[in-house]
């Protein structure tokens, strides 16, 4: 039943992905890339819960590396992405 | 308590989607960014205290390492970087993923279904993260761009795609130790990442950066999976797989690629015969048409440029390794002032990564309004007189739609041939990557400005200053007086002094303030920037004006000042270089880049009294001096400004 639920939301996920990420335009790509690697960082949380698991057999090193790696994803993802939007101004922007 | 967590999930999950959604026009994208932080923040400490690990000593280390390393890359980074950037951060993705399958996955307990999951993950993110490393290292020149071919290359691809099936399937049905099926998993994964990557040259990067960008969510969420409580990590890991699927598809319909010619390293072409006879052969010219030489009714290139009405810009890679950016900005600027209408045509896949010539644009402040899709700029160009090519190539070969059977037969491209003129601003007349040669350099209205593409639209932009001057409907009469730095200061009501060392050199400091005095007691608005590291120590500049007696509330910082220059009428500087030098925000690589200048160049006009126009400390050009509204006046500081102060003495 688990599987099948997380199954079916993978679906769901990946169309309504697909249909959001349609309707960015091609101007913004890169950004929404570099959006794309800081969501990738979410992984982040999948590191957590599993150092937590391993805490008891003691594989904590794997688990930090794969915190660290994530937590760089999610913060460099977000602030190169912020720093790479300001820097799109329209017309009206520019002369005001 | 695990109800609670679900229900947060689910709020995480709908800010994530709200900021992608948010992320369809640049006004609302920045807002949407950080609604998707404000998302990760949250899933971040719900899942620390779901998995109690709130006083674990290592997850707070690797939370703060992390972010402290996230911060240093993404402040570091320079815009010209930002593909190897985008590469390496999908690798990282792809490794936290395959180390969080390996923990679980040794982990024990695990049913079937999350011990297949694990080890795919695995496969997924370790192909991630090598085949990133590999095409970042390309990307920024640490390897070869070419595709590189092992002997035997797809035995290696075969040999390690069947271990990893076989270590796939003994993990799922429990055959063996599950820590040896991990390890093959691990090693066999990165090779495969490796020799696939290697493969693919560097101007099929795009493709390539956004499949291990969806490679990346998608091993992500894999791993999701076998975890409990994994529901967030798979929704949030398959939408980012979409995204970069998505991204893919696009690229390779641009690049008129299968994802299969990618993967199996179809990526470049010899230029073989089947390419040159095909592109030659519609585009020959009758061998009888050889008498009739340079055809009178063709204008000259600079008169297809000054006469323009329309005009198209494309900007390539070429542009991007010529760091022409602003070069063409200031193209562009010119045109306009002459009343064309100027577009820019964007290739989607121009560049080494889907965007790349957006952000490259938009870094120099050029509209987005202006630059087009392939269908908007190719109406565009039926009615342009003037198509300028700054450094592509493949995308605007017209073979692709004549000379069946070469690689690009039936690529979409930019119609530039279809402009009265063209202008090709390329570094020479190879053929692209594509191994193609490009039948448009060969029609009689396109004119070839082969070299560096800097040089080649410095050309453009001194013709069109030049000839701006010969256009009989100017104003004539009122232009040549306000020419002169005297004139100009006269009309001005808030003028801003720059002094620099130059002005210590030269002992300029009682002219600076004879000058101050003279225009206070015209009532007109005089103040002094200054720059913190004008001259040789802290406060240089500071010292000599207050030596001659300038009131210090004149001295603004470069804090104050900088914001609003743009309401200054008269600049004058005197002796400054490197921190008025606009290129410290745009020409990245530069030693000044990113250095915080006085923004001297957003006044409505800017009088130098430098010695000489030869670059300061830095080495770096100052592009402030070929501006249109900077007049240079070379020559000492001291006797230069005592010409000006006689002048405007005699003037008032």
């Amino acid at each position: 039943m688990r599987e099948f639920v997380l199954v079916l939301a993978f679906v769901g996920a990946a169309l309504l992905g697909h249909k959001l990420i349609s309707e960015v335009p091609s101007l913004l790509h890169t950004p929404l890339m570099s959006g794309m690697n800081a969501l990738s960082g979410i992984t982040v949380v999948g590191a957590i819960t599993a150092t937590g698991l391993a805490l008891a057999t003691g594989s904590k090193l794997v688990g930090f590396v794969a915190i660290v790696l994530a937590m760089i994803n999610v913060v460099g993802g977000f602030l190169v992405t912020d720093r790479m939007l300001r820097m799109f101004k329209s017309e009206r922007g520019r002369n005001s | 308590m695990l109800s609670s967590y679900l229900f947060l999930q689910l709020v995480c999950i709908a800010l994530f989607i709200y900021g992608i959604r948010l992320m369809n026009s640049p006004e609302t994208a920045v807002g949407g960014n950080l609604i998707g932080a404000l998302g990760m923040a949250g899933a971040t400490i719900m899942t620390m205290l779901e998995a109690e690990v709130l006083t674990v000593g290592t997850v707070w280390a690797g939370l703060l390492v992390g972010s402290a390393l996230g911060v240093w890359l993404a402040s570091a980074v320079k815009m010209i970087q930002m593909p190897q950037m985008v590469a390496l951060f999908n690798g990282f993705g792809g490794a936290a993923s395959f180390m969080v399958a390996t923990l679980t996955a040794l982990q024990g307990g695990l049913n079937t279904f999350a011990l297949f999951t694990s080890g795919l993950a695995i496969v997924v993110g370790g192909v991630t993260f090598s085949g990133s490393l590999v095409a970042a290292a390309k990307l920024h020149g640490l390897m070869k761009q070419r595709p590189v071919h092992l002997k035997g290359h797809n035995t290696y691809l075969w040999v390690s795609g069947f271990v990893m099936v076989l270590a796939v399937i003994g993990m799922t049905f429990q055959i063996g130790t599950p820590g040896l099926h991990a390890a093959l998993l691990i090693i066999f994964s990165h090779l495969f990442g490796c020799v696939f990557t290697i493969r693919v040259g560097g101007a099929d990067m795009p493709i390539t950066i956004s499949l291990l960008n969806s490679f990346s969510g998608v091993a992500g969420s894999v791993a999701g999976f076998a975890l409990p409580n994994g529901a967030l990590l798979v929704v949030v890991g398959s939408i980012v797989g979409a995204s970069g699927l998505i991204l893919t598809q696009i690229m390779c319909r641009a690049m008129n690629r299968t994802l299969l010619d990618i993967l199996l390293g179809r990526t470049t072409v010899l230029p073989g015969s089947a390419a040159q006879t095909g592109s030659q052969a519609p585009l020959e010219p009758a061998p009888e048409g050889a008498p009739e030489p340079a055809q009178p009714d063709l204008p000259s290139w600079q008169e297809a440029l000054c006469g323009a009405e329309k005009a198209a810009i494309i900007p390539g890679y070429g542009m991007a390794v010529a760091q022409a950016q602003l070069q063409v900005k200031q193209l562009a600027e010119l045109l306009e002032s002459r009343g064309a209408e100027v577009r820019f045509g964007i290739h989607p896949v121009a560049g080494r990564m889907p965007g790349h010539m957006n952000v490259l644009l938009a870094e120099v402040d050029v509209p987005y309004d202006k630059l087009c899709e392939l269908d908007e700029i190719n109406a565009f160009l039926e009615q342009a007189d003037l198509a300028v090519i700054v450094g592509a190539n493949d995308v605007v070969n017209p073979a692709a739609m004549e000379a069946e059977g070469t690689p690009i037969y039936g690529m979409p491209i930019i119609r530039a041939d279809l402009a009265k003129n063209v202008l090709v601003c390329n570094y020479d007349t190879k053929p692209g990557y594509a191994g193609v040669d490009n039948s448009l350099y060969k029609m009689d209205k396109v004119h070839l400005l082969l070299g560096d593409a800097k040089d080649s639209l410095a050309e453009l932009i001194a013709v069109l200053k030049g000839g701006t001057a010969e256009r009989p409907d100017g104003p004539e009469q009122d232009a040549a007086p306000e020419e002169s730095p005297a004139a100009l200061i006269k009309a001005a009501q808030r003028v801003v002094i720059v002094p620099g060392y130059g002005m210590a050199v030269a002992q300029a400091q009682a002219q600076v303030k004879f000058l101050v005095d003279l225009l206070q007691s015209w009532g007109k608005r005089v103040e002094i920037a200054v720059h913190p590291v004008a001259g040789r120590m802290p406060g240089h500049m500071n010292v000599l004006m207050a030596e001659v007696d300038i009131p210090y509330e004149l001295l603004l910082e470069m804090d104050q000042i900088n914001d609003q220059f743009k309401d200054v009428d008269v600049v004058i500087v005197v002796g400054a270089n490197d921190v008025i030098n606009p290129a410290a925000n745009t020409h990245e690589g530069t030693p000044i880049y990113g250095m915080p200048v006085l923004r001297a160049s957003e006044a409505r006009h800017v009088i130098v009294y430098n010695l000489d126009r030869s670059p300061g400390y830095s080495g770096v050009e100052n592009t402030l001096y070929d501006m249109d509204h900077c007049i240079f006046v070379p020559g000492d500081a001291a006797v230069t400004l005592q010409a000006l102060l006689e002048e405007l003495r005699a003037a008032g």
